[in-house]
């Protein structure tokens, strides 16, 4: 019996001491949203539930209720900084991500305090999000992510921050984004306002590559990128890129899905030509385009 | 061949309080079924709820919806025992039976109010008609009304113990919403049997 009351004791325990770092952040319709009071006067939450810039207010763990202004957004890796002013002293006492193993006990926190209990289920290498972020590490859930709860932290055994939880970054399960990546995303938020993208401006879809078209252009992959739509005046078409081309590399090196593309998209290459190669009615051609940044959202 | 097996130093005495817990639990958690019905234990259809034994002397409460009409009472030995219904109020989904007996295993009660979020729960009950299955988790929100935990329950579990990680009943679960396991507090029984049962 000692040995669950501790364990019952060490969770509440956990739950007590990180609840004065939460915050409810009301910038949605219907369901408010938690909020990570991360360094003194910044709040980190989820994008996704960031539903507009203006008229925000985040309401603190004893109740005020405070103006946040934007700092900045990054869909990619579902991270909206905010600031605000008068918040508490509490700032969240973070853990180490990369020492998250599958099986170890976890706890998901949300406005109120609420909690929910369960475990790291998988952990993976760095990986891209469907809207192009990219996060250190994977962090899948086994626990309930309740209404409200993404944007709120992830508590590690030792009662620790370690990630950010979210559901607006995986359809059917629940994610952390690591502390790690919140951290980098958010420091650029705060010095730059955005997280610049690169941007070639065109829609495409993977197609799979006849044999002999391979054998006679020597193409390295068996999957090359069709171009679906193009945007008008982007970088792809001011380079000379048409529907119906198919890209089976990017400066020498083969791409087969959107991922890869999106790999030699950082933001370091806005400004700089990138070489594509294409197969244009049965031959190949050799564009050099010039990377765009992406627009904002609403931009 | 043989197998030499690892205890793990902390994980091992934490499955044995668990499992210590479920079966001090299961003494004092009751089935209740409708009077008339299929008498085979377990499977499906057997029982529709369960209840907390409250009193060594036959006191057993259970949910106000549990409790309707003419029910049995199926104690943790197995052995039926007709329930006659004392006190019932919807409003709280509370009821009291009252069956024969004496020197019935009976529940520990604990201070619902001095809950904590965050903290172990244990509920038992028969979901699915399964008899006395446990289910683990914590406290999502603590109220004076009703506690929610972060815990899985099922039809079945209804009336039955909600207890801290000390064993003491705390709650006694009622329904699920958006996921959440509903309990009404033992404070909040204790003040209903305080009341009806005043002799």
């Amino acid at each position: 019996m000692e040995a669950l009351l501790s364990l019952s004791n060490d969770l509440a325990g956990a739950v007590e001491r990180t609840a004065p770092v939460l915050v409810t952040v009301q910038a949605r319709r219907h369901v408010p949203s938690t909020g990570i009071h991360w360094r003194p006067g910044v709040v980190v939450t989820a994008d996704h539930t960031v539903r507009r810039d203006e008229d925000i207010v985040v309401v603190t763990a004893d109740g005020r209720s405070l103006r946040a202004a934007l700092a900045g957004r990054d869909p990619g890796s579902d991270l909206a900084v905010l600031r605000v002013e008068g918040l508490g002293s509490a700032t969240a006492t973070l853990g180490d991500d990369a020492a998250l193993r599958v099986g170890h006990m976890a706890l998901a926190l949300g406005y109120g305090p609420r909690v929910s209990w369960g475990v790291i289920s998988a952990i993976g290498p760095r990986w891209r999000s469907w809207r192009g972020g990219e996060i250190d590490r994977l962090i899948r859930l086994d626990l309930v992510l309740y209404p409200g709860f993404s944007g709120g932290p992830l508590v590690d055994g030792s009662g620790r921050v370690v990630g950010m939880n979210t559901s607006g970054l995986a359809r059917e399960s629940r994610l952390a984004v690591p502390m790690t990546t919140v951290g980098r995303v958010a420091d650029e938020l705060l010095r730059t306002g955005r997280v610049a993208r690169g941007y070639l401006g065109i829609g495409m879809q993977p197609v799979r590559l006849p044999d002999p078209l391979r054998a006679q252009l020597g193409l390295a992959g068996d999957t090359g990128l069709m171009v679906v739509t193009v945007e008008t005046d982007g970088p792809a078409a001011r380079a000379g890129v048409l529907l119906g081309d198919v890209l089976v590399a990017l400066d020498g090196t083969a791409v087969s899905d959107l991922d890869d593309v999106q790999a030699h998209l950082g933001g370091q290459r806005i400004g700089t030509t990138i070489a594509a190669t294409v197969v244009r009615a049965g031959a190949r051609a050799e564009l050099s385009i010039t990377v765009g940044e992406r627009p904002r959202r609403g931009a | 061949m043989s197998a030499t097996a690892t205890v793990d130093p902390v994980t091992a005495p934490l499955a044995e309080a668990a499992a210590g817990m479920a079966a001090r639990l299961a003494r004092v958690t009751v089935e209740v079924r409708p009077r008339g019905a299929r008498e085979g234990r377990g499977g499906l259809g057997g029982a529709v709820g369960a209840g907390v034994v409250w009193h060594p002397d036959g006191l057993v409460l259970t949910n106000a919806h549990v409790a309707r009409g003419e029910v049995l009472v199926v104690l943790s030995d197995g052995r039926p025992r007709p329930a006659r219904l004392v006190a019932r109020d919807p409003r709280r989904d509370l009821a009291a039976l009252v069956i024969d007996g004496h020197d019935l295993p009976t529940a520990e009660i604990g201070d619902s109010s001095a809950l904590r979020v965050g903290e172990l729960l244990l509920a038992v009950g028969n979901p699915y008609g399964l008899v006395r299955a446990l289910s683990a988790g914590l406290v999502h929100a603590a109220g004076d009304r009703f506690i929610q935990a972060d815990l899985r329950l099922a039809p079945g579990n209804s009336g039955g113990p909600l207890a801290d990680a000390r064993g003491r009943v705390v709650g006694l679960n009622a329904m699920v919403v958006g996921g959440l396991a509903v309990a009404v507090p033992s404070n909040v029984a204790r003040r209903f049997v305080g009341e009806q049962l005043r002799t």
